[in-house]
């Protein structure tokens, strides 16, 4: 038998690698997106002591290696008796990592966006959360598109991460086989192509919303 | 933590810094080498590197280390885990640099070289004494950024074995039983770190203001 | 029973950084009436504006819109919740000078968005009815389209139709037409002129003097944040009875 054909053979392996990591990558995707835009909104608020420990927060996010997060909550947070399986771990650190990152994002744009469209949404009587929901945060998107695309593909990769940390998924299906069968260099070609194409999907996925936005007049994203 | 653990510690630092340090420097010239072949529009070799540039932003890097390490014997080659790490980390950094420093020649105004052929300049003299100068400035932000985000994702070095911050802690708690002082250790010992390339981030981007003004 | 004043604004003042803005403004607009706010820049005609509806809070002073008080409570004189404030504000519809459509929408989504998120308007009903005022302002034939493909007199009167639609009793213009092309005026006032002879409550804030002049009741004359003037267009432009308003419309025809 080829090389190429014990990994067809042992196609199975990948599958449920590419499963996982595509499960993991999309679950803490929405949420991380979802957190981001809570803590812009909770960030913009009525309440100003909320304002700077969420300020910090999202400022520790952005100095720390996504990895030490993750040792955090899988290796650190059992000896203060919180204890979660590998792949709740990684999740959530993924979900509180990429969060901050979102928020900023959002944050930054949401600063140039001109007042004049919030006060007609208040003199039409738009309560706060509905003026964020629908008038500001889909603008926030549309203009942050292309930033928010790049996020997603440094989420998707810090999903190999979690490797580590002994989660069964796409590089820990090539690193099992490549142990196995002695097959190192086949097995991660299939799975950097693997890490290819989602990348690729991510990219055609933002250009078309790109499309959409340029319809809608935003087109310096 | 007793002082046994601190030096531990401070030698994964270390080990972290060293490594990411040479990575950088070799990501941020190459770089700029494959920019300028591209903006060369050599046939082949300019979709060639077209095709890495998106290759290597789309592989993790945890991937890209293991597949340099453990593929490198199948193909006679025997590399040591620095040199794969290092090897890893440079590939990933020059592509996102290559973009960088792209995007800033292709923005640089015509006007500037109209203004040095005018005055007699060949295109070699021009591109070291007047283009290069400034687009040295104006992409410097954005490179100390990619330098954080390169020491953010060297962790991934501990998956070939290689002792850097975050591995240690491991190292560490196999000793004291007690995982979370290291790990916290090590979290201010990056953020001091990465701090620092913040920190030298905001006085580039003052510099590229001013030149932009 | 007299008339209740469709709008009352008594003892309003208002300033920015302590430097006094609107100084104890009382102005009464009744029914179906049409008020032309003329000034010159800095005047405080925008906050007086702003200060019915609420956008600005002002620092002493009551506003009462159908004899229902905006902004503080009427017993208590506690600030009103957002809630209740957006329930007075439904009341009032207001135009801006700079249009402030949301550009991601689409024109027809402009003017629906608040219909179904704000009044709980079923969407066909919204929609119907987002026509109809689109229609009104002639723009029923662009509902398609987005703001970024409009030109200024176009995105002003979809602005306008998005707040008729939410059927208001008063009307608020704050310079309607001063972002335009001067050849793009014309197509916002008659709208305007529409609004008002079918019994529209409006005030105006505005520099074009010949639409005060035809169009309004009343013309009141800011001038360091105190009404100086208000007074009947006729009695108004013909034998103002303040010097500084004859200096304003000598200005005004020079230029
Ligand atoms: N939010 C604010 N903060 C501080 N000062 C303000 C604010 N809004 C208005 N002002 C000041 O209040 C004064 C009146 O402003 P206002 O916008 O009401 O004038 P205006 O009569 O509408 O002028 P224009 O014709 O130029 O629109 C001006 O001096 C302005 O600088
Ligand atoms: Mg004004």
């Amino acid at each position: 038998m080829s090389n190429w054909e014990i990994l067809w053979a042992s196609r199975d392996v990948f599958w449920q690698g590419f499963g996982n990591t595509l499960t993991i990558f999309s679950i803490s995707a929405v949420l991380s997106f979802l957190l981001g835009s809570l803590l812009l909104f909770s960030m913009e608020g009525v309440r100003p002591r909320l304002k700077i420990p969420l300020r910090i927060f999202i400022d520790a996010m952005r100095m720390l290696p996504f990895l030490i997060l993750a040792y955090l909550f899988y290796y650190g947070l059992p000896s203060v008796g919180i204890r979660m399986t590998a792949w709740q771990a990684g999740v959530l650190a993924l979900v509180l990592y990429h969060g901050a990152y979102f928020a900023e994002i959002l944050r930054g744009s949401r600063i140039t966006l001109s007042s004049g469209q919030e006060e007609a949404a208040i003199a039409q009587g738009f309560s706060r959360p509905t003026m964020f929901l629908r008038i500001i945060l889909p603008q926030l998107v549309l203009r942050t598109r292309g930033v928010m695309g790049n996020q997603l593909i440094i989420l998707l990769k810090d999903t190999a991460f979690l490797v580590i940390i002994t989660v069964r998924e796409l590089t820990a299906a090539a690193n099992s086989l490549s142990s196995t069968y002695f097959i190192p260099m086949e097995a991660f070609i299939v799975v950097i192509g693997f890490y290819w194409m989602i990348s690729l999907a991510l990219e055609q996925g933002i250009r078309f919303l790109g499309r959409i936005g340029e319809k809608r007049g935003f087109n310096n994203a | 933590m007793d002082g046994n653990a601190w030096g531990l510690l401070l030698q994964g630092a270390w080990t972290t810094a060293w490594i990411s340090g040479v990575s950088i420097l070799l990501g941020v010239f190459l770089g700029l080498v494959v920019a300028l072949l591209r903006l060369a529009k050599i046939p082949f070799l300019d979709q060639l590197l077209g095709a890495y540039i998106s290759l290597a932003r789309a592989t993790p890097l945890v991937t890209l280390i293991l597949f340099i390490f453990l593929s490198g014997p199948t193909l006679g080659i025997n590399l040591n885990r620095s040199t794969a790490a290092i090897m890893a980390l440079t590939l990933n950094t020059t592509a996102f640099n290559a973009e960088i420093w792209r995007s800033a020649f292709n923005n640089f105004s015509k006007e500037q070289r109209e203004a040095a052929m005018a005055v007699g300049m060949t295109p070699w003299v021009y591109f070291r004494r007047i283009m290069l100068p400034q687009t040295v400035i104006t992409s410097l932000p954005n490179l100390v950024n990619e330098m954080s985000f390169l020491v953010k994702g060297s962790p991934a070095i501990a998956v070939i074995g290689i002792v850097d911050l975050t591995r240690v802690t491991n190292r560490i708690s196999a000793v004291t039983y007690d995982p979370l002082p290291p790990i916290l250790a090590a979290g201010a010992l990056y953020m001091a770190m990465i701090g620092l390339l913040v920190w030298g981030q905001r006085i580039a981007e003052r510099k590229a203001n001013r030149l932009a003004m | 029973m007299p008339e209740q004043p469709e709008v009352s604004i008594r003892n309003l003042s208002k300033s920015f950084d302590g430097i006094e803005v609107l100084r104890d403004v009382d102005l009464e607009v009744k029914s179906g009436e049409v008020v032309s706010i003329l000034g010159s820049s800095g005047s405080g005609k925008s906050t007086l504006l702003r200060c019915i509806n609420w956008l600005e809070t002002p620092d002493r002073g009551e506003i009462r819109i159908n004899g229902e008080r905006i902004g503080l409570q009427d017993k208590t004189q506690k600030p009103m919740s957002r809630r209740e404030l957006a329930k007075v504000r439904t009341q009032l519809g207001m135009v801006f000078q700079s249009f402030n459509l949301w550009p991601h929408l689409n024109v027809l989504r402009n003017v629906t968005e608040a219909l179904i998120y704000v009044q709980g308007l079923k969407k066909s009903d919204a929609v119907e009815r987002a026509m109809a005022f689109l229609h009104k302002v002639g723009m029923a034939e662009k509902a398609a389209s987005y703001p970024a493909t409009l030109s200024g007199g176009q995105k002003q009167r979809v602005a306008i139709a998005r707040a008729l639609a939410m059927q208001p009793k008063v009307m608020l213009f704050d310079e309607p037409t001063s972002a335009l092309d001067p050849e793009l005026v014309g197509e916002v006032l008659s709208v305007m002129k529409d609004l008002s002879s079918e019994g529209y409550t409006m005030i105006i804030v505005t520099h074009e003097m010949d639409f005060a002049r035809n169009v309004s009741d009343q013309v009141v004359f800011l001038e360091k944040g105190i009404i100086i003037e208000k007074s009947a267009p006729e009695i108004f432009f013909h034998s103002p009875r303040s010097e500084r308003v004859r200096r304003f419309l000598e200005l005004d025809k020079v230029v």
